[in-house]
C-alpha cells in the first residue's frame, strides 16, 4: 500500500481533474477560502446532517465569513428558494479516481451531497485509500442501503454536447482535506 | 417499443439527407471518440482490465442460473422483492401491477435502456401513472415524444433552438440560446418531481449477485435522487447484467466511463441494496427489482451468447462508419450502431431485422474498441449467413450474390468479363465515373459515381508490375 502522503497527493490531483475544488492547509486559511467560493457561487444557507459533529463545525465557523445561515436537511427538501451548500464528513475518499464515499451506513443522511447546489465533503487524510477495491472491502459483509461515489460536481453534456454542471446534483464540488 | 428496423434502408436515406442531424453526429461520435482514445492512453492497464472484464463475464454466462439465484436471495434478505419476467407482456403487467399496488400516481425514472424494450413509460401512463424521464437527455425526447437515438446521448439529435422551443412550451420557460440556463430550468422542473414522486424507477448497469446490490452509474445526479428521494424503488434491468463479486465491480468501473465518454469515472456511482435501514432517515421503503429475461435466455443456449457481455458503453456507436452516417433512429428500435445491428434482430426475431446486419462495413473497429471483446464483427457476418440459410433474403439478392460467387470462383470468366468491361467502360463513359443507373443498382449510383472499370485490369497489370520487377 502506498503511503499516505502518496495516496493524498494523489487524490488532490484526481480530485481537481475531475473538476472538484480541493481545500487544505490550515484551517484558518481553508475556511476564509471555503468562504470565498461559497459567496461567489450566491450560498446564503448551510446545511448539515445533525450528528455529523466536524460538519457542525465547520458550517458554524464559516458563518462570519459571509452572510450565511445556517439551515436544516429537512427544510431545504421541504423547498427553499436559497442558494445552499451541504457539508457532510466522508467515510472515505479514493485517490485512484478523485471520490469521495458517502454511505447510509449508521444513519447517516446523504441529503448534503444530494440536494444542495454546493456540496462540502470533510475529508480526513487517514480516510483515503488508494483504490476502489479497498472502499469497497469495508461493506461486503453488511453493505448499508446506498453507498455513493461521487467524483466532481453533477454535470451533463446532453445538450449539444456541452459540458454543463448542475444538472441534478451539486454544481460545485469541494473537498475540505483535513490531516 | 415497436420494430421498425426493415426500414433501415429508408430510414437512412432520410438520415443522410438531414443536415442539422448530420452536424449533431460528427460532433458528438468526434468527441466522444477522441475522449476514449485520450482516457484509455491514459490508462495504461486498460487491456488487462478488459481482458480480465471480458473472462468474468464469460464465467457470469457459464453460471448465470447460479449468479442469478444468488443475487435474489441476497437482494430480499435486505429487503428487495425480485420479479422476473418471460417477456415485454409480462413485465409491463408486473410493473403496473407494483405502481398500482404501491398507490403511485407519479413516477420519476431514470435511463433505462431495457425499460424501453418493453414499453415501460406507455404502459405506466396506460395505467394512470404518470412517468417523468429525469436524464436530460431522455426527458428533453420524451417532451418532444420521441425515442432516444444514442444510448448515452439519447437528444444528440437536438438543438438548443430546438430545445428552447420544447420547454418554452411544457415548462413555460423563456425563450433562450443559452445552456446552462436550459439546464437550470430542466433542473428545476425535475427536482419538484423527484420531491414530490411516489416512485422512483431506475434501470441498472451491474447487479451485484454476492451482496444483491443494483448499481447505477450516472454523470448528472439523477440515478442518485431517484433512489433516495421516493418511497418506493423500482429498478428494471436485464438478467444478463449480473456480476458475481463487489470485488468485481472497480474492473468494470474502470471501463465503462472510460469507454462511454472518456471520464475515469462517472461523477455518480449508486450501489443501493435492499430497503432503507432501522434508523436511516431517508432511503425507499420498499424496493422492488423487475429482472427481464424478454428474449436473453434464448441468446445465452446459442451461439451470440457472448452479446450478452455487454455493457452498454456506446462506444461502438460512436466508432461505426454507418453509425456516424445514419444515427440511432435508422436502426429502427431500442439499439444502434453494431450493438443494436447484433442484438435487435436476436431480440426481436431476425425476420423484423433483416436489414440490420448488412447495416455494416464490417471494419472490425467496433471489436477494437469493445471492453468486454465482443467479437461483433464476427457475428454481423454470421447473422447475414443465418437469414440466407432462414430464406430471408429476396429471390433477387440470391441470384446476384450466387452469379457473383461463380464468376469469382472461375479465373478465365472473370479475366473475360474484365475485358469486355474494360472496353465498353472506356468507350461509354471515357474513363469517367458511371452514373444514373436504374434501380436496383441506383443505390450505388445516387450520390456517387461508381468507377469506371480499368482498361486494363488489375490483375492483368498485377502480372506485368511482378514481370518488371522480377
Amino acid at each position: 500500500m502506498a503511503p499516505e502522503g502518496d495516496r493524498v497527493a494523489l487524490f488532490a490531483k484526481t480530485f481537481t481533474a475531475a473538476d472538484g475544488i480541493l481545500l487544505r492547509g490550515p484551517v484558518e486559511s481553508a475556511l476564509s477560502d471555503l468562504g470565498e467560493v461559497l459567496r461567489a457561487e450566491g450560498v446564503t444557507a448551510l446545511f448539515f446532517p445533525e450528528d455529523d459533529a466536524t460538519a457542525r463545525e465547520i458550517a458554524e465557523a464559516l458563518v462570519p465569513f459571509g452572510p450565511f445561515n445556517l439551515t436544516t436537511g429537512a427544510e431545504i427538501r421541504g423547498g427553499s428558494a436559497a442558494v445552499t451548500a451541504g457539508f457532510r464528513t466522508a467515510e472515505a475518499a479514493i485517490a485512484e479516481t478523485g471520490t469521495i464515499v458517502e454511505t447510509s451506513g449508521s444513519g447517516k443522511t446523504l441529503l448534503p451531497g444530494l440536494i444542495a447546489d454546493v456540496h462540502v465533503s470533510i475529508v480526513a487524510a487517514a480516510s483515503v485509500v488508494a483504490r476502489m477495491e479497498e472502499a469497497l472491502s469495508a461493506f461486503t459483509a453488511d453493505s448499508p442501503r446506498n453507498i455513493s461515489f461521487l467524483s466532481g460536481p453533477s454535470r451533463t453534456g446532453d445538450i449539444e454536447q456541452t459540458l454543463t454542471v448542475g444538472a441534478h446534483g451539486p454544481k460545485k464540488a469541494i473537498a475540505l482535506l483535513l490531516d | 417499443m415497436e420494430v421498425n428496423a426493415n426500414a433501415f434502408g429508408r430510414n437512412a436515406r432520410k438520415a443522410l439527407l438531414d443536415k442539422a442531424l448530420q452536424v449533431a453526429l460528427g460532433r458528438t461520435t468526434e468527441r466522444f471518440l477522441a475522449h476514449r482514445d485520450a482516457a484509455v492512453a491514459a490508462f495504461p492497464e486498460f487491456e488487462g482490465t478488459r481482458e480480465r472484464a471480458s473472462r468474468i463475464k464469460l464465467d457470469v454466462l457459464d453460471h448465470l442460473d447460479t449468479y442469478l439465484l444468488r443475487f435474489i436471495e441476497e437482494a430480499e434478505k435486505r429487503g428487495a422483492i425480485v420479479h422476473v419476467a418471460r417477456d415485454a407482456a409480462q413485465a409491463r403487467e408486473i410493473a403496473t401491477r407494483i405502481a398500482r399496488d404501491e398507490g403511485v400516481t407519479l413516477a420519476v425514472k431514470s435511463k433505462s435502456m431495457a425499460s424501453e424494450e418493453i414499453s415501460f413509460n406507455e404502459a405506466l401512463q396506460g395505467a394512470g401513472v404518470t412517468v417523468v424521464e429525469s436524464d436530460l437527455g431522455e426527458f428533453i425526447i420524451q417532451l418532444a415524444g420521441e425515442a432516444p437515438s444514442h444510448i448515452i446521448a439519447p437528444a444528440v439529435h437536438k438543438s438548443r433552438q430546438e430545445i428552447s422551443s420544447l420547454f418554452e412550451r411544457h415548462l413555460g420557460g423563456p425563450r433562450t440560446d443559452s445552456i446552462p440556463e436550459l439546464v437550470g430550468m430542466a433542473r428545476r422542473h425535475l427536482r419538484a418531481k423527484f420531491l414530490s414522486a411516489g416512485m422512483g424507477v431506475s434501470g441498472g448497469n451491474f447487479l451485484v449477485a454476492d451482496t444483491g446490490s443494483v448499481v447505477l452509474v450516472t454523470n448528472e445526479g439523477n440515478g442518485r435522487l431517484g433512489t433516495v428521494l421516493p418511497r418506493t424503488h423500482l429498478a428494471v434491468v436485464g438478467i444478463e447484467k449480473v456480476i458475481p463479486r463487489m470485488s468485481d465491480l472497480p474492473t468494470f468501473l474502470r471501463l465503462l466511463p472510460r469507454s462511454a465518454t472518456g471520464q475515469a469515472i462517472s461523477s455518480y456511482v449508486s450501489i443501493v441494496t435492499g430497503t432503507r435501514r432501522a434508523g436511516d432517515p431517508e432511503g425507499p421503503e420498499r424496493m422492488h427489482i423487475l429482472l427481464l429475461d424478454c428474449g436473453r435466455s434464448a441468446i445465452l443456449e446459442g451461439k451470440y451468447r457472448e452479446i450478452l457481455k455487454c455493457v452498454r458503453c456506446a462506444a461502438c456507436l460512436n466508432v461505426c462508419p454507418v453509425y456516424q452516417s445514419v444515427g440511432g433512429h435508422a436502426y429502427g428500435w431500442v439499439y444502434s450502431g453494431p450493438i443494436g445491428a447484433v442484438l435487435t434482430p436476436l431480440l426481436v426475431g431476425l425476420a423484423e431485422a433483416v436489414a440490420l446486419p448488412d447495416a455494416s462495413t464490417l471494419c472490425g473497429a467496433c471489436a477494437d474498441v469493445c471492453p468486454v471483446k465482443i467479437p461483433l464483427p464476427d457475428f454481423l457476418l454470421e447473422l447475414r449467413s443465418d437469414i440466407r440459410e432462414q430464406g430471408l433474403k429476396t429471390p433477387g439478392e440470391i441470384a446476384a450474390m450466387k452469379g457473383y460467387a461463380g464468376v469469382m470462383q472461375r479465373a478465365g470468366l472473370l479475366e473475360a468479363i474484365e475485358r469486355i468491361a474494360g472496353v465498353l467502360g472506356q468507350f461509354f463513359t471515357k474513363g469517367k465515373g458511371i452514373g444514373g443507373l436504374p434501380y436496383p443498382f441506383s443505390g450505388w449510383t445516387e450520390r456517387r459515381d461508381f468507377p469506371a472499370p480499368a482498361a486494363l485490369p488489375f490483375r492483368k497489370q498485377w502480372k506485368i508490375r511482378r514481370g518488371v520487377t522480377r
